[in-house]
């Protein structure tokens, strides 16, 4: 799921630089505020790494195929360090990969980044450090994984169907765009259920590094 | 003179009639040009079947010069016109999904670009493929040194938050 160089006019791809040139700073800032800030760096730095492959794992879904993105995880975990991360690891992933491209990195990094820290903020309802609220820590680790995926999918099929342009079949296009839905809800499950298997990993293992 | 009315209409009739089917033989006429074939792919390596191709010239990038759709194994073929030489854009889209690809095309030796009988159509770097065109060892190596990079970034900030620990231990040991 990721928005290609070429195909949308130039006003979204600036727009989108515009959104993740604010939220970058807003989430650098929220960083800063911190006693030691670099000490999540090492995880960011995984889980950025983690993001960066998961686009190379497709799972073949007609009419198209499906990846991993991982943003509700790097939401939960890394908290206001997802955005950057997320950031960082789609630009490798344009540049090595091809996948999306340098002019719509902004756009990318906003369809993706932002339900990131939504995410966060839907986890912060949990205490994963209470053992008697482990279902309730599950169910709020699957709606932020899943309802990332949803809602950046959400995101990729309006900026779609608002950008049809005149030189192709709107209407073809538009019926296809809405079936590959079907598709990401399918992702969005999948997505739910191997955050609620991290969160629920980590639990055991180490809770003090789900951010909340 | 009266004219039966059904005569008059097999006379318009006969009269209406196109030469072609008046013939018995038929021709069939070729034209040798050179064509270029494109595969649009996913990612994954799933062809993009049925999606929608448009192709620009280069004299005209605002407008399409062809539309067009994919088959099923993602391919489509088609003919440039010889005399337009320079960046032929080919734009393939499905579901949001697709790429953009420039395919220059320069006339003969001469450089003249059309006109004359003799141009050919040089394709000087037609990608087979739309996607980007590495072999999944070459991916792998790519993907192993990115994981290398965000690991080594890791070990770089861990190390550096354990590293006061000693100092604080050798203090104690002089106290002691």
């Amino acid at each position: 799921m990721h928005i290609p160089d070429g195909l949308l006019p130039s006003s979204v791809y600036i727009s989108g630089y515009a959104i993740t040139g604010g939220v970058t700073w807003y989430s650098l800032r929220q960083i800063s505020k911190k006693s030691n800030p670099q000490a999540e760096i090492p995880q960011a730095s995984l889980l950025t790494a983690a993001f960066f492959v998961s686009s190379l794992i497709h799972i073949p879904i007609p009419p198209t195929s499906i990846h991993f993105v991982l943003n509700g995880l790097m939401g939960i975990v890394l908290g206001y360090y997802a955005f950057p991360a997320i950031l960082i690891g789609l630009f490798f992933q344009a540049v090595m990969f091809g996948h999306g491209g340098i002019a719509a990195l902004g756009m990318n990094a906003a369809m993706m980044g932002i339900p990131a820290l939504l995410a966060s903020s839907v986890f912060r309802f949990s205490n994963p450090l209470e053992r008697k609220q482990k279902t309730w820590t599950g169910i709020c680790a699957f709606i932020a994984g899943s309802g990332a995926i949803a809602l950046s999918a959400s995101i990729f099929t309006l900026v779609t169907l608002a950008t049809i342009s005149d030189s192709i079949d709107a209407q073809a296009e538009r019926t296809i765009t809405l079936l590959a839905l079907g598709g990401y809800g399918i992702q969005a499950l999948l997505e739910g259920i191997f955050t609620v298997m991290v969160v629920s990993f980590l639990v055991r293992v180490k809770p003090e590094l789900l951010d909340c | 003179m009266k004219i039966q009315p059904l005569s008059f209409l097999l006379f318009c009739t006969v009269l209406g009639i196109s030469p072609k089917v008046w013939a018995h033989g038929a021709n069939i006429s070729y034209q040798q040009t050179q064509a270029i074939e494109i595969q649009a792919q996913y990612d994954g390596g799933t062809p993009m079947d049925n999606a929608q191709v448009t192709v620009y010239a280069p004299d005209d990038p605002a407008n399409p010069w062809l539309k067009g759709m994919t088959d099923a194994e993602g391919k489509f073929t088609f003919s440039p016109d010889p005399t337009v030489t320079g960046n032929w854009d080919v734009k393939v889209r499905q579901a949001g999904h697709g790429d953009l690809v420039s395919i220059p095309i320069a006339g003969n030796a001469n450089g003249d670009g059309g006109g004359g009988e003799n141009n050919t159509v040089q394709i000087a770097t037609a990608p087979t493929s739309m996607n980007s065109g590495y072999t999944p060892l070459q991916k792998a190596v790519m993907a192993a040194v990115g994981v290398w990079g965000c690991v080594g970034t890791a070990l770089f900030f861990a190390r550096r938050k354990s590293s006061p620990t000693p100092a604080v231990h050798s203090e104690s040991r002089v106290e002691g």
